[in-house]
């Protein structure tokens, strides 16, 4: 029912450009993710949304009615939209009760009604027994919920969330996930969601878009944004990875070190072998490549392993269970079971996070 | 089209403030330093000249600049300890010192004058005859009239400006500095004296400017004070060359108010610039908790010498001027035959003094009202907005508030009376923009605090919301404003209601002022009377503090 359309938009302070040009449609009921470190302009972008900040150029439309353009501009609170600030942004002043009601006593809505759906939306977000502590008798995850609670109880056509839940502690940011995964599916709202932790990404989205210093670096499903990074920045900044340079001629790749692979690709010249640490497989026997294993560290659920290769260093993951089984100095083989090739354009990706 | 509108509302707010402070401010000023550096022939150091052969002014620059200097260094020599121990140590009665000594800033400093003069006065002084016979001396030891007697006034009188300032600056540090200078070693006197100390260098150094330029603006005193011991200052040179009347009265009054004008606008330039930029560093933007030390042994030791410096510095003044309108016959001590409630009924019946109390609760209420307004829309201005130009009505202020009080009054009188199209002299309207051009900046300084603290995304949440600005700011911002825009209101009406040097200079038959009508009767009638209406003062003060505390929930400070 309600779909975003961003057409052209870009934005710049004064002469800096803090969002290159970008088009796209998020559709109806979708989880959209803007991904990426701080300062790439995940908040600008949303905050446009919101209708806090007036694009540059370009157009914004929501369910196909434009609500900002050089021409036409509707502002914030004429534009039914839910949004979680970073902050939580619940006011102090308010008890909880206040401050879930407030967008609909805007409203004009009659006093039983909003009884009854504060009520629900504190319900939804598992409030109800707090409904008049003031929020400085509550603890960070409360308020983030309280914060959730208002942005949904007007059943907006959109909801914004800009990293809420970055202040949480590890357990609680979990359970949350899932609890706004939960509410987006009870109240079937486009949800449009800020964060610059991967693992929230994948988690939840329909599809990611990772920015990078304002340049849109690819739109995807997590698998694909995991599986086919369109370039070395998101690759690297997604999961974790190796860079591995190489000469790429006659279907194979020769290595800095000296030893090479077959490859059956199209890249030409120099590249830059990317392979995921859980997709190499370490055996002592027998495999494409030699190394020689330096560190191996123990993780419970994974063992995190270097490898020495001709001088430069490997990141394995295998199974926890592995753990011991070769001892630090011995000799190894190493297979990619799964690995890209990228042209290698001199730039190093894994130091330049905005 | 409406983002359009919109900017142009914030350059108009701009535009009419600094109109404003153009028009009663920035021009007068400025006509004030061309009129004194110009003679019949063009520009000319003929007037400074003429006012510096006078030895008698030479003596009154001379006893401005050793008095404020003294005070300066006194006033931080106390203030720094004092706000250590109550800001920052386990001492008894924090709360109670604390209070006190906030209390001071907000009473009138020619109150200080009053009490000092009965208690130290040379012959008859009520404290100088007790230690006489306590010590079976021949002489009273100490004589208010001196230099000496003046720095002690100014000193006990505006320390705690340096104590606000100071302990302002340490409730802002961040404690981790001096938790590592802990963990390394230093002990806690260590700690003080190599972090503490200097890391709060440039505020210390900004107290004491702040110190030397009220000091060395103040009126009050040295015109209770000093005119008895025949010391002179800067502040009543000019106010007597003012009531020469004549126009070579006015120029001379003039050139001696440029003089102040450049020192006290050269120590504002040093201590807002220079120090104001590095303090900026010393700060971390977190509110932390400051850590606090314990005294140990020396717990009630200090405490104890704390009480004795407020008994000495707050409680024995103040009553002694309550005790003054008491006072049947000044020779004698206050017996039941002394005893009277005379005074007390002439302050609530006689007309002269109605009528100045009325006059100086409608400027006050109304340069507190108008100034509180302003206020708001600089913190508006300030924290909400990029507008271009914000900057330039917030840098007027500053430098009104800097200004010496009988400069501002001279410089308005000069201005105001007619000659350049604006007749205001002799009305309360002269007196309303005095006040508000003198005392703007504690007010908006207060909304601006309050102001910064509000994260926009609680405004921003009310638009999102479905809120109008207007209804966001009137159902979010103002309730946590409130207390603050309280606050600043009294910050402003307090000073302005009792205010003396710049009434003392625009009054005129129908717009006498409080401040004024005492000054009047501590010089030439009553001083029982004047003690009544200072105590009456007092009272207010007390009354204020009580509910500006109970309205902010005792978080306020200045
Ligand atoms: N009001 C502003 N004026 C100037 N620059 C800004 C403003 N707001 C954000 N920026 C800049 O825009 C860039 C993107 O900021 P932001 O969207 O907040 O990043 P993110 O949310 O991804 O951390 C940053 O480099 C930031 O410094
Ligand atoms: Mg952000």
């Amino acid at each position: 029912m309600s779909s975003i359309t961003l057409n052209n938009i870009t934005k710049s302070y004064g002469n800096v450009q803090v969002i290159h040009e970008f088009s796209e449609i998020f559709q109806d009921k979708e989880f959209i993710t803007l991904l990426g470190p701080s300062g790439c302009g995940k908040t600008t972008m949303l905050r446009m949304i919101a209708g806090f900040e007036k694009p540059t150029t370009g157009e914004i439309k929501i369910d196909n009615v434009t609500v900002s353009s050089p021409s036409k501009f509707v502002p914030p609170n004429e534009r039914n939209i839910g949004m979680v600030f970073q902050s939580y942004a619940v006011w102090p002043h308010m008890n909880v009760f206040d401050n879930v009601a407030y967008p609909l006593k805007i409203q004009g809505v009659s006093r039983p009604e909003i009884k009854h759906r504060v009520e629900n939306a504190l319900e939804s977000v598992h409030l109800s027994q707090y409904i008049n502590r003031m929020p400085d008798e509550l603890s960070g995850g409360q308020q983030q919920r309280v914060a959730l609670g208002r942005a949904l109880v007007s059943e907006p056509r959109v909801l914004l969330l800009d990293e809420p839940l970055s202040n949480l502690d590890a357990k609680l940011r979990e359970s949350m996930r899932f609890e706004i995964k939960e509410v987006q599916r009870k109240f079937g709202i486009t949800v449009v969601y800020v964060t610059h932790d991967q693992t929230e990404a994948m988690a939840m989205s329909d599809r990611i878009i990772v920015f990078n210093r304002g340049v849109v670096q690819q739109v995807d499903s997590p698998i694909n944004i995991y599986r086919n990074p369109a370039n070395q920045f998101v690759a690297d900044f997604v999961g974790k990875i190796n860079f591995l340079h190489g000469e790429s001629s006659n279907g194979t790749i020769t290595f800095s070190g000296g030893q090479s692979m077959s490859y059956s690709g199209d890249k030409l010249g120099s590249v830059v072998v990317a392979v995921r640490p859980e997709n190499i497989f370490m055996t002592q026997d027998r495999g494409a490549l030699r190394g020689t294993l330096t560190h191996s560290y123990y993780l419970g659920d994974e063992n995190d392993c270097r490898v020495d290769f001709d001088g430069n260093i490997i990141r394995v993951i295998s199974s926890g269970r592995s753990y011991g089984e070769i001892k630090a100095g011995s000799q190894v083989w190493l297979d990619f079971d799964e690995y890209l090739v990228f042209q290698d354009d001199g730039v190093d990706y894994t130091k330049i996070l905005s | 089209m409406q983002v359009k509108n919109f900017l142009s509302f914030k350059t108009v707010l701009i535009f009419l403030i600094v109109l404003f402070l153009l028009v009663f401010n920035v021009f007068p000023m400025c006509y004030l330093v061309f009129k004194s550096f110009t003679g019949e022939s063009g520009f000319t150091l003929e007037a400074f000249k003429r006012i510096y052969t006078h030895a008698l002014n030479w003596n009154a620059l001379r006893n401005t600049l050793l008095t404020a200097g003294l005070s300066m260094i006194f006033g931080v020599m106390i203030a720094f300890p004092l706000a250590w121990l109550v800001g920052r140590t386990d001492l008894y009665g924090k709360k109670f010192f604390r209070t006190l000594f906030v209390m001071t800033y907000m009473v009138p400093p020619y109150v200080g004058a009053m009490a000092w003069l009965r208690l130290l006065n040379p012959r008859v002084g009520t404290l100088n005859v007790w230690l006489a016979d306590l010590f079976g001396l021949s002489q009273n030891l100490f004589n208010i009239y001196t230099i000496g007697g003046l720095v002690w006034v100014l000193t006990t009188f505006y320390y705690p400006y340096a104590f606000i300032t100071i302990s302002r600056a340490m409730e802002k540090m961040d404690p981790s500095l001096e938790e590592a200078s802990k963990i390394s070693g230093a002990s806690p006197l260590k700690t003080v004296l190599t972090v503490t100390f200097p890391v709060m260098l440039p505020s210390i150094v900004a107290a004491g400017l702040l110190v030397f330029v009220s000091a060395a603006s103040c009126y009050g005193i040295p015109s209770i004070i000093g005119a008895p011991g025949q010391i002179d200052t800067v502040t009543t040179r000019i106010i007597d060359y003012v009531y020469v009347g004549s126009q070579e009265g006015l120029s001379d009054a003039t050139t001696l108010a440029v003089s102040l004008m450049i020192i006290a606008n050269i120590v504002l330039y040093i201590s807002t610039f220079i120090c104001g930029k590095k303090q900026y560093i010393t700060v971390s933007g977190k509110s932390t908790r400051p850590n606090i030390v314990e005294l140990g042994r020396w717990r009630l030791p200090l405490t104890l010498l704390v009480s004795l410096f407020a008994l000495i510095v707050v409680i024995i003044p103040f009553a002694t001027v309550a005790m003054t309108s008491f006072t049947k016959n000044l020779g004698k001590a206050l017996t039941l035959d002394n005893f009277t409630t005379r005074y007390w009924h002439i302050l609530f019946t006689r007309k002269g003094i109605l009528d100045t109390a009325k006059n100086s609760l409608i400027s006050a209420s109304v340069a507190a009202t108008a100034g509180i307004i302003i206020s708001c829309v600089m913190a508006w201005l300030l924290t909400r907005t990029r507008a271009k130009g914000r900057q330039i009505p917030d840098f007027l202020i500053t430098l009104g508030s800097g200004t010496p009080s009988v400069v501002i009054a001279l410089a308005l009188i000069m201005t105001m009376s007619g000659r350049f199209g604006i007749n205001i002299y002799n009305t309360l309207t002269i007196m309303i923009i005095a006040y508000m051009i003198k005392y703007l900046l504690m007010g908006m300084r207060t909304v601006v605090s309050a102001m910064s603290q509000i994260h926009p995304s609680l405004e921003e949440a009310a638009l999102i919301s479905g809120a109008k600005w207007q209804r966001g700011f009137w159902d979010v911002t103002l309730p946590l404003i409130a207390p603050s825009v309280v606050a600043g209101w009294f910050l402003i009406f307090m000073p302005s209601f009792y205010e003396l040097t710049m009434s003392t200079l625009l009054y005129s038959t129908d717009t006498k002022t409080i401040g004024y009508e005492l000054y009047n009767y501590q010089t030439y009638h009553s001083q029982q009377t004047a003690s009544a209406i200072a105590t009456g003062i007092l009272l207010l003060v007390i009354i204020v503090n009580w509910l500006l505390n109970k309205l902010t929930k005792g978080e306020f400070s200045i």
